[in-house]
This record gives C-alpha cells, structure tokens and sequence, in this order.
C-alpha cells in the first residue's frame, strides 16, 4: 500500500462474529461442562479440535503449537503415569488432567475470538443481535482495555524485577499490594483519558451509529452451524432413546 | 471565532485555588494560538473549557463567559461539541477506542451517523492528506508512539472540525515525530483551521504560531502577537519559564572523548557488548557491538525510534532478557547479574511507584531503611513537605523526582534515565538536570536516553548515536 492512497478492504475474517460467539457458547456447555455424557463422545472430540484449527487459519501457528503441546503432556500423563500412582498424587494428577482437558479447548477458542475480531466486528454482530448500545459499548472497551492492561502490567512488572531483590525478605507480605496499587490507578487513569478521547469524538451523540464494517455469513459459518446443529440433534436422539 | 470574557475556573478537587482567573482572550477565526506557561499555569484548562470535558468531566466552578462564535458554550455538553471541535491528547497509549487503525478513523464519523459513503470518502482524503496509507489496516498496538500521535490527529481530522485542540500533543514524541506533528499542524493551518495548541515544548511549532500566549497561574502573563514572535528571545523566554525557542536536533550535539588522545583510560569505562534487539527475523531494533560509557558522567543516547531506545535500556538494566555483556573494571556481567546493580527510571514513572507515601517508597529503595537518610534526599530533591503523600496524587515533575530520590537512595553504581524530561516545564528540567550533576559528582555512572537538546545541554557530557539497524 502507497503512503497516501487507502481503500476499504472488504477482507473478514473467515468466520463471523455471531458464529464465534455461539462456539464459545458450545466449547463451555459441551467440553467444559461435559454435557450429554459418553453418548457425545465423539463429538467432544471434533469440538476439542476445532480451536487447534481454527487457530490455523488465523495464523497464530505458536499458540496453536503450545496448546498441543500441553494436550500431548496431558495425555501422556493419563495413560502413563496416572494408573501408576495413587494417593495424594494421584488426586493432584487427576483435577489437574481435568482442569486442563476441559478448559484448554474452550480458552483457545476465547484466544482465537478474542484474536481474529476486531472491536468493529463485535459492534457489528451485537448490532444485528439487536444488544443494546449500554451493554455492547462497555465490552468494546473491555477488548480495548485487554491489550493496555497487559502492557500495563509487563510494564510494572519490570519496575518491579528491577527493584525487586530489595524487597526480598523485608516486605515480602506486600509484594501483591505493591504490584495491584500502581496496576490499578494506571488502568484507572487509561480508562478515563479514554472515555475524554471517546466522548469529544461524539460517542454517544446518535441514537444509531453508522458502523463501515460489514459482516455476514459465508460456507464456514454454514460448516459450523450443520455441525452444531447434528450434535443438538443426536444428543436430543441420545436423551429419547 | 472564540471569545472569553473574564473567565475564572476552579476545580472541585481544589475549590481554594483557581486554574484560571479573569481570564479574556479573543481568537479569531483560522487563527493558529500557541497557550504556553509553567506547569500548572492553567493551559490545560483553558483547552478543557471549549471542548466541554469542563463540566461535564473535570467538575469545577465556572464564572463567566466563553462564546464561540457568539453563542455561549457554558451550558453545552462534550458530544454537543463533536464534530464542531477536535481535540488531540497528550498520551499516544490512550487515546484510542479500537484496537486497529481503520475503526479508528471511522469511529468519529460514525458516531455521528454519517453515511458509509461519506465516511470512506473522509477517511481516504485523511490518508492521502497525512500520508498514513502505510498506517490503515494495522493494530494499535504495533505502531509507535510518533505512529500513534499521526492517528490520533487523522481521526480528529475525519470529522473536519473549524476548531482543533492539541493538548501537549508532543509530550511523549521524539525529536523526529515532533517534527512530523507539526506538519499535520501546518496543514491544518494552510486549510484554515482555528488551532489551540497548549504546550511546554514550544520549538516545534514556535514559528507557525500566529499568536503566542503566556500563562501564569491562571492569568494571562503576556500575548505575544504575530510581528512580534520572531523578536522574542531564548533570555525572555527563560524570565517566563518556558522551555527554549531553538529546535536542535538531538543528533546534531553527539560529541564523545576522543579515545586516541589517551584520556581514557579502561578502568573509567565501561563497555556495553554485543546489545541487539529484533522483532522478528527479518528487521532488526538497534545493534550495537560495542558502546564506551566513560564512568562517573552523564552520557545521552540519542537517535533511533523510542521503542528502540526503552527496549536498550531494559536490556542494559536486565530486566529484559538478552546477550548483552557490561564489562565493568574488567568484570563481564550478562543480564542476570547486572539486576539489582543499576536502577532505572522509566518513561512512564507511574509504574514504578508502590507504596502509600512518598517517603515510603523512598525507605523501601534503601539498601537498609533510615528515615532521616530518606528524608535528608527528599530535601535534596525538593520533596521535603510532601513525604506523607501518596506519590499517585503529586504531578508528573514531581513523581519524576520521587523516582530520582528512589534511585539516590538505592546507593545503585548505575543510573538510567528514559526520556526524564518529557512534558517537564523549564524549572522541573532545571531540577532534573541539577540532580544529575549532583550523582555524577558522587560519582555515579549515568545513561539517559532523550530528546531534549536543552536538557543534553544542560547535564550531558558525552553524548551517543544509536543507529537504527
């Protein structure tokens, strides 16, 4: 691109928004939660999978990588280690092989949302969802906010390390106190710059904004929806029969 | 055109003390006014008035009237002004509501629902006007500081106000970036904008201002008009306090000892190996095989992007992982080791303050505590009435000395700075700079990295080129 020409790219990303929400929706109810019992198997799997490659396509190749990798361990775990030892350890091996079974695929799929929709996206797809400016312009900000706090809190945490071997030993006790304080009025101060920014740029002005970013469905979100829907079919099957 | 008639303004925080007071000042239309003073002096204010932040945001007492082409705005609200004012702000990392740049620039005009077309009509003659193509499309999170403060005026300029605020929009700019803002602000100019800019770094845009006006505790000091700008001098704008007049390029001062004179020496140096920083593969930060510290001074480093810069400096601090060595009287020291030996004062010194008091966080930089210690450099830096303070409710020139006092107190050989002086006035410079003298004196050892000329001026023996890679 030149340095001073720009059209609008009509480059989405390749699920839609809605689509993202209603699989995070599945990833809790179905893998983290478990429901429907052994008689969804199968489908669980296919769901657990689905953040691996959905990460994929949105590139984040390391992420992707990593949480294999953590699956892998845990599954060596459970079929090697695990049937070999017993008593406590055998109980922390458990919830630990739990939690990370269950909660892995369904907070990849949130990296992968959280990554691959931009805050115009969201705001188009609460838009169409008919959600209320009240609710959906706080949860733009949080996504805003996200990233800053992170930033924030590398930052802090540098400042800390650097003057950190002093408080060893001293005030050890207030090592948390020390870190959420300064955490807090940078967050606090950021949010408030923030919303001057916001508010001076009309936010608030009409009762129905324009938004540019346009979204809709496309064969994925249909390849998403059909499975969705056959998992809700055969689990409905599994109950009556 | 802008009229205020003797406007007088306190904060609800501090109802005693007025930021402004009778003040009256007319600007016309297309004017472009440069709002200058010491810390504190009430520019900020002033600027805060017309965009509508005061009430509606900043609580306060009001008394008198301030119109905008006649009609008074007292009564107006912020959004009531969107779109008719634009107002840039001083910190780049907070100014924006969307994670990438193109929502951005849309985000104003949509809030004013205009339609689609017109929007992507703004923003393409935004882009072409800046010469931000390369910008669109990208994350926030990726661009520079100078990248972001760019964005932040596109996306003010979408909405095509008459009148356009700039709130020390350079506070946190180098020297180049600097420079690029003040072409966005001579384009607005040329277009006829009416343009408010409060500042303490006035060089940058001192020759394009139509009117110069000084503020001192909330009055106006003095106007300086148009013929008379170029008449006014370095000394007249020292007796004011204001910051210099001159732009020198930071990298027009680089001057280090001359090694083959045989002045120095190894044991007075120390050497900075093998210090570089990429991204990814393919570009690479800075790279530096070899930097000579001379001990026991000040030694500025400058050129190259910020970014570059920080990343140096938390490398050289080790807090930051890497390959660096410091060779010290003939001891290697890789990033480990070197924690805990030198103290480092960010840019950003809100994140490195922990404590409820200042002189609490003063006792816990202390190899071991003694409050009269404390207190004897809180003297020395001129905090001795506020040790009972929390640090988080003194102003920047302030906490910028905590963090000095903090870096007296750790008795650490090694002292960095990153850009010390940003959005420092004169006097607060002063300060810094003195303070610096006074550790060299003690013989400590001390790199700053900045792009103040007055303050490398000031305190710099030696000063350092980074290349960018």
């Amino acid at each position: 691109m030149s340095e001073d020409t720009w059209t609008s790219s009509k480059k989405k990303s390749l699920l839609d928004p809605r689509t993202k929400l209603l699989l995070i929706f599945v990833e809790a109810v179905l893998v983290l939660a478990t429901t429907g019992g052994e008689h969804l198997f199968w489908f669980r799997v296919v769901f657990a999978m689905l953040p691996f490659l959905l990460l994929l396509t949105a590139k984040r190749y390391k992420t992707c990588f990593i949480g294999l990798l953590v699956l892998g361990v845990i599954y060596f775990l459970e079929y090697t280690v695990f049937p070999y030892v017993n008593g406590a350890i055998a109980g922390i091996l458990l919830i630990i092989i739990m939690i990370i079974n269950r909660f892995l695929p369904a907070y990849l799929m949130g990296v992968y949302v959280m990554g691959s929709t931009t805050v115009s996206e969201f705001k188009a797809a609460m838009d169409k969802l008919y959600v209320p400016d009240a609710l959906t312009i706080p949860m733009c900000v949080m996504f805003r906010l996200f990233p800053t706090i992170k930033e924030e809190n590398d930052s802090i945490r540098a400042a800390m390390k650097m003057r950190g071997i002093r408080f060893c030993g001293r005030k050890a006790g207030k090592m948390l106190e020390y870190r959420v304080v300064p955490m807090i009025t940078c967050t606090a101060k950021i949010g408030e710059e923030l919303s001057a920014s916001a508010l001076t740029r009309g936010l608030g002005k009409e009762k129905k904004r324009t938004n540019i970013c346009h979204i809709g469905f496309g064969w994925a979100d249909i390849v998403i929806f059909l499975l969705v829907a056959a998992t809700l079919v055969y689990w409905i099957l599994g109950v009556f029969a | 055109m802008i009229k205020f008639e003797n406007v007088s303004f306190a904060y609800d925080a501090t109802p005693e003390e007025k930021s402004l007071r009778n003040f009256s000042l007319t600007i016309e239309g297309g004017e472009c006014v440069l709002i200058t003073g010491p810390s504190g002096c009430g520019k900020s204010t002033l600027l805060r008035l017309l965009n509508g932040l005061i009430p509606e945001f900043y609580g306060g007492k009001t008394e008198g009237s301030i119109k905008i082409d006649g009609n008074e705005i007292r009564e107006s609200s912020v959004v009531d002004q969107a779109g008719k004012i634009g107002t840039v702000f001083q910190n780049p990392r907070s100014q924006f509501f969307n994670v990438d740049t193109t929502s951005e620039l849309a985000f104003g005009p949509e809030n004013l629902a205009l339609p689609e077309d017109e929007i992507l009509r703004r923003i393409a003659k935004t882009v072409k006007n800046f010469s931000i193509g390369t910008l669109m499309d990208r994350s926030i999170f990726e661009l520079s500081g100078g990248e972001k403060q760019k964005i932040a005026c596109a996306s003010v300029d979408v909405l095509a106000p008459e009148i356009i605020l700039l709130d020390e929009p350079s506070a946190n700019l180098d020297f180049e970036a600097a420079e690029n803002l003040r072409e966005l602000i001579l384009h607005w100019k040329n277009a006829g904008k009416t343009i408010l800019i409060a500042e303490h770094r006035i060089n940058y845009i001192w020759d394009l201002a139509d009117r110069v006006v000084i503020l001192e505790n909330g009055v106006l000091a003095r106007e300086i008009k148009r013929d008379r700008i170029a008449r006014f001098t370095e000394e007249d704008a020292t007796r004011f306090g204001l910051r210099c007049l001159a732009r020198t390029a930071p990298t027009s001062l680089v001057k280090v000892e001359n090694e083959a004179s045989g002045q120095t020496q190894m044991d007075d140096t120390i050497i900075l190996k093998n210090f570089h920083y990429s991204y990814d593969k393919k570009q690479e930060l800075y790279s530096i095989p070899e930097m000579k510290i001379r001990k026991g001074k000040v030694t500025a480093i400058v050129g190259a992007n910020g970014a570059g810069k920080t990343t140096f400096l938390e490398s050289v601090c080790g807090i930051r992982k890497n390959s660096g060595i410091m060779v010290s009287d003939g001891v290697s020291y890789t990033y480990k080791k070197r924690i805990g030996m030198i103290f480092m004062v960010m840019q950003d010194v809100n994140h490195q303050l922990f404590t409820e008091s200042v002189l609490d966080e003063v006792l816990i930089s202390q190899p071991e505590e003694d409050e009269n210690g404390a207190k004897a450099i809180l003297a020395e830096v001129g905090l001795k009435d506020f040790s009972e303070r929390h640090p988080m409710s003194l102003s920047g020139g302030q906490k910028q000395r905590i963090a000095l006092a903090c870096a007296i107190a750790s008795n650490l050989p090694f002292l960095l700075l990153d850009e010390p002086t940003s959005g420092l006035d004169h006097v607060q410079m002063y300060a810094v700079a003195e303070i610096l003298n006074r550790l060299k004196n003690e013989g400590r050892t001390i790199i700053t990295v900045t792009h103040d000329s007055e303050f490398i001026e000031h305190c710099c023996d030696d000063v350092i080129r980074m290349e960018e890679a």
